[in-house]
């Protein structure tokens, strides 16, 4: 591809789960983007581009970032962390497990961010109420599962007691 | 014949083995594929005018910059594919075909106008910026109210009027039948538009397998054989040449459902470059192309006797079909779909209705989860409130008056079809009980009415059109729309079982749910049973996955398949046993004796004879390989069941809304996975409060859309769901194979009736009427301000 | 929605960022947590030539609870600020608004001067500043300058800033004691944007306000302090019907827009509501709500 004017293009090197890649980018290039398909991760989803919907959320230094809203030029010296990553280091055990207990997920798209921001919010909050679940979700949309067996998934990791006998199909019975 | 041992799976809360991959981020959905090096991208240019001509198009500054290759406009686009033309074989319907890039007239704003390609999405995008279109602007058709008014501008010449389809009905002797009534009570609802938002915008990837000289074309739908059948058509491929590969979908809900120009222009582009070519959605074009849904005016009047028992009911329905007909199912769903579904689960013998799609200059409205029933049970299930207010009884008396009994089952209803089973009081009952109806009642009259809260209470008893069969398409008059559904079983050498079903899932839990089915029904082991679909390269062809038909049309073709080669499997197992084929049974991924000696032989030790990889023949007459392909053509339609129950709380200074209790029963016949199950009316539910609270899609009187964007379009989050009492009944289809009814949008249906019913019941006792949707806070305190005003 | 090319700065020194500014004008923007920037830029609906990046600026990410206050630097982040204890503590206010903007993981990376820079007139920092008169500490060509709080925010969007300044921190006065504080707004849906918010200080001695700070946000171009409730309020009991009537009279004080989500009269109503109830709060008589309006 030949380059002129407009298309000027950085070195940028990134820390991903630990590991450096250095990548010939735009400095307009999204971390989204950059993460997915300059590094080839794909389990950060893309789905507005403009921060509401959450699925492209990653780690930025140890915290819940959306990857959307950030350039990858203007993050190297941070450490950036996505689901391969944790999932590898099995720090999402628990909460993949009751994901799959539960029904927690379906089409699976909002899946890793939500995952990223419910480890997030155990790790400070190890004995939530429902209403603090639903609280620490709602910056996470999810349009199949309605939500419910998300909240009961995440009352199933934490230390909550007495959450882990539920059934994952809401019967009232 | 399956063992009485049989180890059984339908019915059970199986865990999904789609969690595993999804739960580690390992789910490739379309933009996950790995794009060929020399992939292009495409950036559709817009339209920002609702209505306009084209005076002309400059792409001379879009196609200098650096890393764009091409720029086409409709002159290209014209010689390269036909325009999409969706024809309902129904009187009354006048469709025009909708041009891949919009040629010489824009007709809503967002539509194509030329396309580029580029090196990459943001060139693209840089590109798109550049090209300079000239409009001549002309005065636009937008709202409902607008469109059928002699001064609207008309979208479409060849579409006087802007009615694009119009029917009606009337049982014999209507009108006198509905003079005779005692009181009539009437009322006009009116159904906001929204859109199905799946997280995953659209995209698809085109690639030409010069190998086998072929289109292999991925893309994020629900309905890939359709698909393939449109492109090939358009693109006069050879079809055969054309494979189409549905990845792992990030939601659907009718929304992917349809056919869209993109997918065209796509294939058309990477055909006429000869290169690799890909198109990702963006969520601005989501929201302004994708199809949008509902957007009803509905006036029902009933004609009823003292005791509240509706005598004739009239409908007169009118919906905003947008700028086109949508692929394949036209512009008649939503409207058809609330005409023929609102009489639901109620005895009414005398019916007319005259339904009408208008054509505006807006986005296409297509087929979104629940298609005109929640509109139509919003605007039924509001008439029962309005009755009961009017005769001073219960509004949920007033339902049990009206609805169908269990001993008048089987019943056929005013429109001539047929509810084989069903639990429509039984429903209604248990939901009563589980909500503490009589109780909420009470309290309700004991808090009186000068509060600053407003508690109410809304029900929703509705039926769910399922799984139609080809009937059903055809009393519709959509021609593309097959109605059966198919599935290959092919027992492997290694006794392993490959189930390849007509569907093409989105979250829906097929390859744990298909699994099920086929291990009851040719009694093996569900571990042994492997299922895939979405690739028409190996999967038979079939209708695909909307209208909550996977259940019932391809878990149908599951069973006859099963049955199929669970037949040639006993025969081959009473040769190798030297019995009569009566005496063999299936259990286990076992073909065994009855007689319960446990003796037989393993479907691996039939399947070595059947390929003849073992040192025994055949018997004679039987020929090699273990496989059956079945077709299923469900009946008419399967029609589930359920009853939702609303509380809230009306902040009456706010007009907040607060949902305190919320109670589901619902009987889909016999159920597979009440996991799923319980999942789906979890997710259709939530998408029903969206619906019914805040989610619309608002234009200006411009046509200009206000809000293409997810701060603007709001869905709700994990804050704005209640927890959930949920129930079950299990009403077996008689019609349908295995018994089972379609669950995918009774969530959507029940809950914008009941959230919309239990307002206007907590506003109805300050003499406030509510009577459209959304229910946002500033459109309820007005209502309140007005009801104080006039009192 | 890809955003438009740009050239990328990241000095690493406040001057550095100073001559950045000087150079590039009106043509750069600075990149703090870039939670309302980004937005804009994918939408293309902002096209920076240049964009300055602060983040690497470990000078400007600093809060620092000093006597009077707190004060946040240029890059201290929200999450930061509202869990801070010396800000907690001395700013109550500034912490209980901070939990209403955007989501955790927006705040994460989202700064509060970032946020008071943006002057989005839906945005609960600038009502906060208006209410406690937070002072803004501006760096550029002319060295730092302060401006109050009721002149910064200009319009919609719009500060006060000269193109070659950037807002180098924030002060926001410490509460005095015996002062509580509220902060309540309501939207169509429970997380999002709201239609209307109020944040406000209240002090009572022998049972009347002695003090009272008000500002409500939602359908301006600015938010609005409210004076002329404040004046009409200091020195009443703050009882339920003085409550019911500070809400009316901000009704009649705050002037609202209107758009699809809600019209003007509503919003000019709603804001009257939840000044009432923040006053109720903030005066510990607690209401009985359905939800946290």
């Amino acid at each position: 591809m030949s380059e002129q004017q407009g298309r000027q293009r950085v070195d940028v090197t990134l820390s991903i789960n630990g590991k450096s890649y250095t990548r010939h980018v735009e400095p307009r290039r999204l971390l989204a983007d950059f993460i997915r398909h300059d590094v080839g991760m794909k389990a950060t989803h893309i789905g507005c581009e403009h921060g509401v919907c959450g699925v492209c959320t990653v780690r930025i230094d140890g915290r819940t970032a959306r990857s959307c809203l950030h350039f990858a030029v203007a993050l190297q010296g941070h450490e950036i962390e996505t689901v391969e990553g944790l999932s590898a280091d099995g720090r999402l055990e628990r909460l993949q497990q009751a994901f799959h207990e539960e029904h927690a997920l379906q089409c699976g798209f909002c899946t890793p961010a939500v995952l990223l921001t419910a480890e997030e919010f155990l790790a400070e909050n190890p004995s939530p109420s429902d209403s603090d679940i639903r609280a620490a979700l709602s910056n996470n949309l999810c349009r199949c599962t309605g939500y419910t067996n998300i909240v009961k998934a995440i009352a199933r990791a934490s230390g909550r007691e007495g959450e882990a006998a539920s059934s994952g199909t809401g019967d009232a019975s | 014949m399956i063992a009485p041992g049989h180890k059984g799976n339908i019915g059970r809360p199986v865990r999904r083995r789609e969690d595993s991959y999804l739960l580690r981020g390992e789910g490739r959905f379309l933009d996950d594929i790995a794009e060929p090096k020399d992939t292009l991208f495409l950036g559709f240019v817009m339209s920002p005018h609702a209505r306009a001509e084209i005076r002309g198009i400059d792409a001379s500054e879009a196609l200098a910059l650096d890393g764009v290759v091409a720029v086409y406009t409709a002159e290209q686009m014209s010689r390269l594919t036909k325009p999409v033309h969706t024809v309902i074989d129904f009187p009354g319907y006048r469709g025009t075909p909708r041009p891949i890039l919009a040629d010489k007239v824009v007709r809503f704003v967002g539509e194509h106008v030329a396309v580029v390609v580029a090196e990459d999405a943001y060139a693209a995008q840089d590109a798109i910026d550049l090209v300079a279109v000239d409009y001549d602007l002309l005065d636009a058709t937008v709202t409902l109210e607008q469109a059928d008014q002699p001064a609207a501008p008309l979208v479409h010449d060849e579409v006087p009027g802007n009615v694009m389809f119009e029917s009606t009905f009337a049982t014999d002797s209507f009108e006198e039948t509905f003079q005779a009534g005692e009181l009539v009570v009437r009322e006009r609802f009116r159904k906001g538009r929204v859109a199905g938002v799946p997280l995953e915008p659209r995209g698809c990837l085109a690639i030409l397998d010069h190998v086998a000289d072929s289109l292999v074309f991925y893309t994020s739908t629900q309905i890939p054989h359709l698909v393939r059948t449109a492109l090939a058509d358009l693109l006069g491929l050879p079809e055969p040449k054309v494979r189409v590969v549905t990845p792992e979908v990030g939601g659907g809900f009718g929304t992917k459902a349809q056919f869209y120009t993109e997918e065209v222009a796509t294939a058309a582009i990477a055909l006429d470059l000869r290169r690799p070519v890909k198109w990702v959605q963006d969520r601005r074009e989501e929201l302004l192309t994708s199809i949008h849904a509902r957007d009803h005016i509905i006036e029902l009047e009933a004609a009823i006797d003292a005791t509240g028992r509706i005598k004739a009911l009239r409908a007169e329905i009118v919906t905003n079909a947008g700028a086109y007909s949508t692929y394949p199912f036209g512009c008649s769903l939503e409207t058809t779909g609330a005409a023929r579904m609102l009489v639901g689960p109620y005895d009414i013998r005398h019916y007319a209705y005259r339904a009408r799609s208008v054509t505006t200059n807006t986005c296409p409205s297509g087929a979104y989860r629940g298609v005109g029933q929640p509109s139509g049970f919003m605007a039924m299930e509001g008439l029962m409130d309005r009755i009961g207010r009017k005769l001073g009884i219960d509004p949920a008396e007033v339902r049990l008056r009206n609805v169908v009994k269990a001993h008048q089952l089987p019943y056929t209803n005013v429109l001539g079809v047929r509810y084989d089973t069903g639990s429509y009081e039984e429903c209604l009952r248990r939901a009563m009980v589980l909500a503490d109806y009589e109780g909420f009642r009470a309290r309700q009259a004991a808090a009186g009415d000068s509060g600053e809260i407003l508690r109410g209470i809304g029900i929703c008893n509705f039926t769910e059109v399922s799984g139609a069969g080809s009937a059903g398409w055809r009393v519709r008059g959509l021609t593309k729309v097959p109605g059966f559904d198919s599935a290959v079983v092919r027992i492997e050498p290694s006794g392993q079982i490959t189930l390849q079903v007509s569907q093409a899932a989105a979250g829906q839990g097929h390859l744990t749910t298909f699994a099920q089915v086929l291990s009851d029904y040719i009694g093996a082991r569900a571990e042994d049973v492997f299922v895939a679909e979405g690739d028409t390269a190996s999967a038979p062809y079939g209708t695909n996955t909307f209208a909550s038909r996977s259940a019932v049309a391809g878990g149908g073709a599951v069973i006859k398949a099963a049955e199929t080669l669970g037949r040639k499997i006993r025969r081959i197992a009473a040769y190798l046993l030297e019995v009569e084929l009566d005496q063999v049974e299936l259990r286990d991924s076992r073909a065994i004796l009855v007689d319960g000696s446990d003796r037989g032989v393993s479907f691996r030790e039939v399947a070595e004879v059947a390929y003849s990889m073992s040192g025994t023949p055949l018997p004679q007459g039987e020929s090699y390989g273990l496989e059956a392909l079945e077709i299923y053509d469900p009946p008419l339609a399967t029609w589930a069941n359920a009853v939702h129950i609303a509380a809230v709380a009306v902040d009456r200074r706010t007009g907040a809304v607060t949902i305190e209790d919320y109670v589901i029963v619902h009987d889909c016949g016999r159920v597979i996975n009440p996991m799923i199950v319980a999942g789906q009316i979890h997710g259709g539910t939530a998408q029903g409060i969206g619906e019914a609270l805040m989610e619309e899609i608002v234009y200006d009187p411009e046509g200009q859309l206000l809000n293409a964007n997810l701060l603007d379009y709001l869905m709700p989050t994990a804050q704005d769901i209640p927890d959930y009492k949920l129930d079950h009944i299990e009403s077996p289809s008689t019609d349908a194979l295995g018994g089972f009814k379609g669950v995918g949008e009774g969530g959507v249906i029940g809950a914008v009736p009941a959230v919309t019913n239990a307002v206007a019941d907590a506003l109805a006792r300050v003499g406030a009427n509510i009577n459209r949707t959304p229910l946002r806070p500033s459109y309820l305190l007005r209502e309140i301000d007005r009801a104080a005003a006039r009192s | 929605m890809k955003p438009a090319a740009f050239e990328f700065r990241s000095p690493r020194a406040l001057d550095e960022v100073l001559l950045e500014l000087r150079e590039h004008g009106e043509d750069a923007r600075i990149l703090a947590g870039g939670q309302s920037l980004v937005p804009l830029m994918n939408f293309r609906m902002l096209q920076p030539a240049v964009l300055v990046s602060i983040n690497d600026c470990a000078e400007l990410s600093y809060i620092r609870e000093e006597e009077d206050g707190v004060l946040c630097g240029a890059l201290a982040r929200q999450w930061d600020v509202e869990n801070h204890p010396g800000a907690r503590r001395s700013c109550p206010l500034l912490a209980e608004a901070l939990r209403h903007v955007g989501g955790r993981s927006n705040r994460n990376r989202g700064t509060v001067c970032g946020s008071l820079t943006h002057a989005d007139p839906l945005a609960e920092l600038p009502a906060v500043a208006l209410a406690l008169d937070a002072v803004m500490l501006v760096n550029g060509p002319s060295g730092r300058r302060e401006i109050a709080a009721a002149d910064f925010f200009v319009g919609a969007l719009e500060n006060c800033l000269q193109p070659q300044e950037m807002l180098e921190a924030t002060r926001f006065p410490r509460q005095p004691r015996g002062v509580r504080s509220a902060f309540l707004e309501m939207g169509n849906r429970k997380h999002g944007f709201a239609l209307a918010g109020v944040a406000l200080e209240l002090g009572i001695e022998d049972g009347k306000c002695s003090s009272v700070r008000i500002a409500v946000m939602g359908g301006e171009s600015t938010a609005r302090r409210l004076h002329r409730t404040e004046r009409q309020l200091l020195g009443s009991p703050v009882d339920a019907a003085t409550r019911r009537e500070m809400g009316r009279l901000a009704t009649q004080e705050v002037e609202m827009a209107g758009d699809f989500h809600a019209d003007g009269a509503y919003r000019k109503q709603l804001a009257g509501v939840l000044v009432e109830r923040a006053l109720a709060e903030a005066a510990a008589e607690p209401q009985p709500t359905p939800r946290s309006a």
